[in-house]
């Protein structure tokens, strides 16, 4: 459905040192400096796959959606969306294709969200019949009935959202680009958001790519993670081997019936966290039998748990690890 | 052709919906434009106090360009001015880029975006200044002349939609145009006057490359019965000459565009 081969987005921006004389300086003799926002970036996604972006802000995750939607030309490197070149801007293609974006909103702001809705009805050329399936459809999913009629400005932060994925699905697109539609939102409104998503795509087996700052949009949605960092793709594959590989070890949790103290736990592993009556322990993962029996026979537990390490810190490990890199190699 | 006409379509009813929910400016926006036009008249009669010709146009003659100034600023303000001050916005904002993942021409989106319909009192006003006119005269405008007459405002609306095309499109370099948003609005000030009374560059000017004679005077002229006919097939080539380099801008802007901002 997606192939992007070597795909390169770079900006030419000015760049002056502050200070009145330089920027006086920069009015005559302009210096340029090149930005690699997408550097040499490959993959490939099938049909219905929900693939998750993941990468630091300015790791060049909005562009590739955006090269990916035809609203920037490559530098270089080939995109193809299903058999489309997506900056040509055919209709077909666009008929196709939808990009969320959380930052952004499409609503007419001073009318009502069924406005929106038929104005992109008449846009999309949806016949009255589709549309009004999908449009109920879509309003039994997302309990829209009490929204669309009020104006835009009127509506919650979640409401609007929950209005402006029903705005760029009502053609019914097959390929769906999210930048990050849950930003902001309170936590029962993204697992709301998210839970509508998953349905879509199995509905309507609709390819699906992801950037989200929310670890756990990322694992509730997606199988698949691509990793852009520096423009660079640094990690494709699924989020547990992903895991498996930056973080390896698991975490055992205890909880304890009396205090015990900081060398009784040392024994079992490493120590992430410690109270008298609690304990967080890392352990390697060929390591983590030993280390519930043991401390199952020698410690007064009274709860224990086994659990992978945060998301958000198996990303941050990664990250730390790519700079390190390319420090070395710099 | 009929998707489009569709389009159209909706694009006006939001734009209605829009007009009627905010019903105080509905009112509002009438009376200001019932009141500019009324301001358009005073020049006029402060020079003719004076004398009963300028430049070989009398009182009613020029009454006749003054009804076609105040037919294209209700048409500028009403249909022109409000979609593309949105696409400023749009361009600003970043929201550009829905109207460019639409499947519809993005220039036709944009300038169909918004009409204030309050602003199409104008249209009485000029009627009303026309008639005013045609009594001081004496006389009927003929049957050709009309139709003249109307075919040259056709041109001319082409002409000050494209060069507000030409305005808007800077903004994808500058990105604040409210400075050239104004300084178009002073310049097109000057086409209440017959073209006539420029002369030497800001004549050539007005003539040639910011073609304000077409907007106003060569209408007049031809409900008068005295353009002539090279001027009028010029003034329809200079109208699809300005259509056309508006619409290359713009496609070239829109590229710019999309291949530069992030």
């Amino acid at each position: 459905m997606i192939t992007v081969r070597d795909l390169a987005k770079h900006y030419r921006v000015h760049e002056r040192a502050p200070g009145m004389a330089n920027a006086l300086r920069s009015l005559f003799h302009r210096k340029y400096k090149t930005v690699r926002a997408v550097d040499g970036v490959s993959f490939e996604i099938g049909a219905g796959e929900r693939v998750g972006f993941l990468g630091p802000n300015g790791a060049g995750k909005t562009t590739t959606l955006k090269v990916l939607s035809g609203l920037l030309h490559p530098t270089g490197g080939e995109v193809r969306v299903d058999g489309h070149i997506p900056q040509t801007r055919e209709r077909a293609f666009l008929e196709k294709i939808t990009l969320v974006m959380g930052q952004k909103q499409q609503l007419i702001w001073d009318l009502p969200p069924a406005e929106t809705f038929e104005l992109n009805r008449a846009i999309y050329g949806v016949s009255p019949a589709d549309f009004r399936e999908t449009i109920s459809e879509l309003t039994t999913l997302l309990e829209l009935e009490e929204l669309v009629k009020k104006p835009t400005r009127e509506l919650s932060l979640g409401e609007r959202m929950k209005c402006e994925l029903a705005a760029a699905l009502v053609h019914r697109p097959r390929v769906l680009f999210l930048d990050e539609p849950t930003i902001g939102l309170d936590v029962s409104m993204q697992v709301v958001i998210r839970d509508f998503i998953k349905r879509y795509n199995e509905r309507w087996n609709a390819t699906l790519i992801l950037t989200s700052h929310y670890m756990d949009d990322v694992a509730a949605l997606c199988p698949r993670v691509i990793v852009i960092d520096k423009g660079k793709l640094s990690f494709d594959g699924s989020l547990t081997d992903l895991v498996q590989r930056i973080r390896p070890e698991k975490r055992v949790v205890l909880r304890f019936d009396r205090a015990v103290s900081a060398s009784e736990v040392e024994m079992f592993g490493k120590v992430v966290e410690r109270t008298e009556l609690s304990a967080t322990l890392q352990v390697a993962q060929d390591a983590v039998r030993e280390a519930v029996s043991g401390a199952l026979a020698r410690l007064p537990v009274a709860d224990l748990t086994v659990e992978s390490p945060p998301l958000e810190e198996v990303m941050s490990e990664l990250f730390a690890r790519s700079r390190s890199e390319r420090e070395a190699s710099a | 052709m009929r998707r489009y006409a569709r389009l159209f379509a909706v694009q006006v009813r939001a734009s209605a919906l829009l007009a009627m929910q905010y019903r105080v400016d509905f009112v509002i926006d009438g009376m200001l434009s019932a009141f500019s036009a009324g301001v358009a008249l005073i020049p006029l009669f402060v020079v003719f106090t004076h004398r009963t010709s300028i430049e070989g146009w009398t009182f009613g003659e020029a009454l006749v360009v003054t009804g076609w100034f105040t037919l294209l600023q209700g048409v500028l303000e009403g249909a022109i001015n409000p979609s593309l001050t949105t696409v400023v916005d749009h361009i600003r904002k970043g929201t550009l880029d829905f109207v460019l993942l639409k499947p519809a021409d993005a220039q036709f989106m944009v300038s169909t975006a918004r009409f204030l319909p309050w602003r199409a009192m104008s249209i009485v006003t000029a009627l009303g200044i026309f008639v005013l006119a045609f009594v001081r005269l004496g006389r009927l405008p003929s049957l050709t002349g009309v139709l003249l007459s109307l075919a040259m405002l056709v041109a001319a609306i082409a002409l000050l939609y494209s060069l507000w095309i030409l305005t808007v499109s800077a903004a994808f370099y500058v990105v604040k145009i409210d400075n050239l948003t104004f300084l178009f609005g002073s310049i097109f000030d000057f086409a209440r006057w017959p073209s006539s009374l420029f002369r030497g560059v800001v004549g050539f000017v007005f003539t040639f490359i910011l073609p304000l004679a077409l907007m106003t005077t060569y209408p007049a002229e031809a409900l008068l019965g005295r353009l002539r006919l090279s001027t009028f097939l010029g003034s329809l080539v200079a109208a699809v000459g300005f259509v056309t380099f508006a619409r290359l801008v713009w496609k070239s802007s829109i590229r710019r565009y999309t291949s530069a901002s992030s």
